[in-house]
């Protein structure tokens, strides 16, 4: 945004020295706006991630005050030849695959239909989007009470068509329970924000379509689909970002279990962290998660931007 | 507007019509005025099924988790547990009246849960809408690196936070602190005010603050007086859903609380223990921990897609 301000004569009591030269690397107004939130930001990030740093080299000992013990690269050669570990980060681009991929399908499916009804629209979405607030530890907990072998209300569906087996008990079942739990709680977010580009796509394009006879299917693909292609990159990154970060639901329900069979690798750092106090193995495994979600989140900004969305 | 995208001219007018259209709800993809009936009604109808069959199954799969979970927190103790679902039923207070008597009495648990949350939230939009403002008219070289730099902060992983974070608190004291809570919470929710309030700024014309500056007010008058008041509604957005966050947070609380501010989910995580769950008590809990930021969020629906899209999309 231009900064008209600056060269106007009004501001000159304020700033004499500025009214030339805008672009001058000192502090101006607001760098002294700013400078209060990053000095708390960078005290809470850059100190962290110099801590998390120092940890991955060293053995870390908490009895009688903290105390790091360097240990060079073990941590980093365990963390490289751990096969349990090279199967938390397959099973953790499964679960992420998967759970984006169907949050993705259902949003825009369901952002689809509600954009083609007209009365109680808003109701609707209203009454769709309250997953999206309920805490995920609840939601983890809620959904062992449904799955729960002898009185879930989920379990008793599927025994009436059959199933029997324990759901969180067995390891497909379970892997494919805490995927629909974060699915049933983010769905929402994508119809949300896909309903929100649709509402920008000209009505005139999708009637001319029509009065041209293009089949439903046609429409879609080459009306709707590009004119919201920006927004749905938007919100598939959002949703992968924070599908990176969250694990409550699968904390609370399966705790990584059963047979590992849903051991992401937050769930993997946080046990070896909280359960086992190997703090520094620990701190190797936040860096290469950290770094895998810089690059994530590098590639989002990079193609918002190429895209001019950002400002 | 029927969403939350904000009315800017790059939309184009041809949605205006369409608009009046819609009003008066009839048809699927009515046709303008003056247009005969579009080849897509004579579909419409059999899609209309379609839709409303699909939008039935969504709400289904949305609701009855919910709806399940209130019922249950009514139930007594045979009912919650029965092996046939329980439809009909004497519905009871007990659970709820359980939670606040007895040994492990839920009142401390809201008040840690109310202070730290709120706090957090309370401190993120001051510094927020600060930086936000500064971020959104600043001109600074690396301006961008700036901003990346704030949001990866908030995309970093909430467990590679915690750990070297647990060191630093154990170092200087703040383990089991509502002050420690707070910190802890700011690490997600700073950057994400910053970001969200830049992006309600940048909406406001930059010739506003110019014509205050002509009046007489210095910058920061026209900050307090002229702009802030504009973006109220990026204020309350910002506001509810760092308070959503902080409140649904479970990751960071199980690590820095103890007895002296144990937060909600930590409490709910506490039901379940080695001699079972009582499912009663879990789901009242689960009622009061959900419900009120599902009402909190609904008040800001209209501005949620700007916030949880950290503007990316409004800016379209």
């Amino acid at each position: 945004m231009a900064h008209v301000a600056d060269s106007s004569p009004a501001l000159s009591r304020s700033a004499p020295t500025r009214s030339t030269a805008p672009k001058e690397p000192r502090v101006g107004f607001e760098g002294r706006m700013m400078t209060p939130g990053l000095i708390l930001l960078a005290a809470l990030s850059i100190l962290p991630f110099l801590a998390l740093i120092a940890m991955s080299f060293s053995r870390v000992r908490l009895l009688g005050g903290v105390r790091l013990e360097l240990v060079a690269l073990t941590n980093w050669i365990r963390f490289l030849t751990d096969a349990d570990m090279w199967m938390s980060w397959l099973r953790t681009i499964i679960y992420f695959v998967l759970t984006v991929g169907l949050e993705m399908a259902l949003g825009v499916g369901i952002a689809l239909c509600l954009y083609r009804v007209l009365r109680g629209r808003n109701v609707l979405l209203s009454l769709l989007l309250l997953p999206m607030f309920a805490a995920p530890v609840i939601v983890g907990l809620l959904g062992r009470y449904l799955t729960d072998s002898t009185f879930g209300l989920y379990a008793w569906v599927l025994r009436s068509l059959g199933y029997t087996g324990d759901i969180l008990g067995s390891p497909a079942t379970a892997f494919a329970a805490v995927v629909l739990m974060d699915v049933w709680e983010w769905t929402p977010l994508i119809a949300l924000i896909t309903l929100a580009g649709l509402s920008s796509v000209p009505q005139s394009v999708r009637e001319a379509a029509a009065v041209d006879g293009a089949p439903a299917w046609m429409t879609l693909r080459y009306i709707i689909f590009p004119a919201i292609a920006n927004v749905l990159l938007v919100a598939l990154l959002i949703r992968s970002m924070d599908a990176i970060r969250y694990f409550d639901i699968i904390w609370v329900t399966t705790n990584g279990g059963p047979a590992d069979a849903t051991k992401i690798v937050p769930i993997r750092l946080y046990e070896t962290a909280f359960r086992f106090f190997d703090l520094g193995y620990a701190a190797a495994i936040g860096l290469a998660m950290l770094a895998f979600s810089i690059f994530i989140a590098r590639t989002f900004v990079r193609l918002l931007d190429t895209r001019g969305l950002t400002r | 507007m029927s969403t939350s995208m904000t009315p800017r001219s790059s939309v184009p007018q041809q949605t205006r019509p369409d608009q009046a259209v819609r009003g008066n709800g009839h048809g699927v993809v009515a046709a303008p005025p003056g247009v005969p009936q579009s080849p897509l009604e004579a579909s419409s109808r059999r899609s209309r099924w379609v839709v409303a069959l699909l939008l039935a199954a969504a709400l289904l799969w949305t609701l009855v988790p919910l709806i399940w979970m209130l019922l249950s927190s009514f139930k007594n103790r045979a009912d919650v547990t029965s092996a046939t679902p329980q439809v009909l039923f004497a519905p009871t207070l007990d659970n709820y009246r359980n939670l606040f008597t007895g040994s492990n009495n839920l009142g401390p648990y809201i008040w840690h849960s109310v202070l730290a949350a709120g706090i957090s939230a309370l401190l993120a939009v001051c510094l927020g809408a600060l930086a936000g403002y500064g971020l959104a008219r600043t001109q600074m070289r690396g301006k961008k690196h700036l901003a990346f730099w704030i949001i990866s902060t908030r995309m970093a992983p909430i467990a590679a936070v915690v750990v070297p974070l647990f060191l630093i608190f154990r170092g200087i004291g703040l383990i089991d602190s509502i002050p420690g809570l707070v910190l802890a919470y700011l690490t997600f929710n700073l950057p994400f005010a910053i970001w969200l309030m830049s992006a309600f700024f940048a909406e406001v014309p930059a010739s506003l603050e110019e014509s205050a500056l002509v009046a007489g007010c210095t910058r920061w008058q026209a900050f307090r007086t002229v702009i802030l008041p504009l973006t109220k509604s990026g204020l309350v957005t910002t506001f509810v859903l760092c308070l959503v966050f902080a409140w649904n947070d479970y990751a960071f609380a199980v690590v820095f609380s103890g007895p002296n501010s144990q937060t909600l989910p930590i409490a709910a995580s506490q039901l379940v223990t080695q001699t079972g769950i009582d499912w009663g008590q879990l789901t009242a809990i689960g009622t009061i921990v959900v419900v009120p930021m599902m009402l909190a969020g609904l008040a800001v629906r209209r501005w949620l897609v700007t916030g949880l899209t950290l503007g990316a999309v409004t800016g379209e």
